[in-house]
């Protein structure tokens, strides 16, 4: 596939409160998508237990790889029950944001270091007969 | 609130794709924007592939996913999801699934396959691989759905990654889908 892939290489776990947000809540997609974000969603607070926790495992093991091959990951809000199924899935505690205003959230995810992903991987020097 | 988009993960994340497949760097607005400005309330379901054969994987087809390990792995996700919509059908509100055509795992009216596919990745770039059918999370989730008798609900695919894709022709068939 020759296509040029526009992939950012950050990714957000978002509370559904700022996804959908409720009239004049705080609405988040326009920002995270003038910052070239991603979106993991996390379940709704309505939800009840049975309902939100398998799908927070998947919002964990998703992570996992995103973290895993160095993709900037962070939070945006909370969900009961992230943190556990974050460790159960061996993902590290990750920068979390609570956003009281939209120039908020902006400064924190401009002021994101850039992510190892993103970076060109350093090519392995060969090994010549001699060196060997 | 007109009702519920259950939407492929990677409409929100396009940083799920398989390398080569990004067509923005996160959030894919031409969805994301109908639904919004229609009022629908959006739900991101699980990417199968991704969490199955990771971010490194390799574009593949219908046939290299169809095993009974990543049936049972669809059907894992499929169950996490019905019960979100169970709850919004149940409280009477329309839901709507948005997948993606072309697409192995996520396809609605198109899906990819070439039943010779294995070994060395080595294939031309735009080999005939797309054909009619469903990809194998959504036959899983209509099962699903179908279990839990919670009725039908109607399912379009975005067509981003098809090659005689149209943001506007997709935008005008999105608003129709969505006024039904």
């Amino acid at each position: 596939m020759s296509r040029r892939d526009e992939r950012s290489f950050r990714v957000a776990l978002v509370a559904d409160r700022y996804l959908n947000p409720p009239p004049r809540g705080l609405d988040v997609i326009p920002i995270l998508v003038e910052a070239e974000w991603g979106v993991i969603q996390l379940p709704a607070d309505v939800y009840p237990r049975e309902v939100a926790g398998p799908l927070l495992e998947q919002v964990a093991e998703q992570t996992e790889e995103f973290h895993r091959h160095g993709y900037d990951v962070v939070v945006i809000g909370r969900r009961t029950g992230l943190k556990e199924a974050l460790a159960d899935a061996g993902v590290p505690r990750l920068d979390q944001l609570e956003p009281v205003s939209a120039g908020a959230l902006r400064a924190f995810l401009h002021g994101r270091p850039s992510p190892r992903a993103g970076k060109a991987p350093k090519r392995k020097a060969r090994v010549t007969a001699k060196e060997a | 609130m007109p009702g519920v988009a259950f939407v492929a993960h990677c409409l929100l994340n396009q940083n799920a794709k398989t390398r080569g497949g990004a067509r923005c760097p996160g959030i894919y607005s031409p969805l994301v924007d109908v639904l919004r400005r229609k009022g629908w309330r959006i739900e991101q379901m699980p990417c199968p592939e991704l969490a199955f054969t990771g971010l490194n994987r390799f574009w593949a087809v219908r046939e290299q996913y169809d095993t009974t390990a990543f049936r049972r792995h669809c059907q894992r996700l499929a169950s996490a999801v019905v019960g979100a919509i169970e709850l919004h059908v149940k409280a009477g509100r329309d839901v709507v699934i948005v997948g993606i055509e072309g697409s192995p795992s996520m396809g609605v009216c198109i899906t990819s396959s070439d039943p010779g596919r294995a070994g060395l990745p080595e294939w031309p770039d735009g080999s005939e691989e797309l054909v009619p059918g469903e990809g194998i999370y959504m036959e899983e989730l209509r099962r699903e759905i179908a279990a839990r008798g919670i009725g039908n609900p109607r399912v379009i695919g975005i067509t981003h990654q098809l090659p005689d894709h149209d943001t506007r022709t997709e935008r005008t068939r999105l608003e129709t889908f969505l006024a039904r």
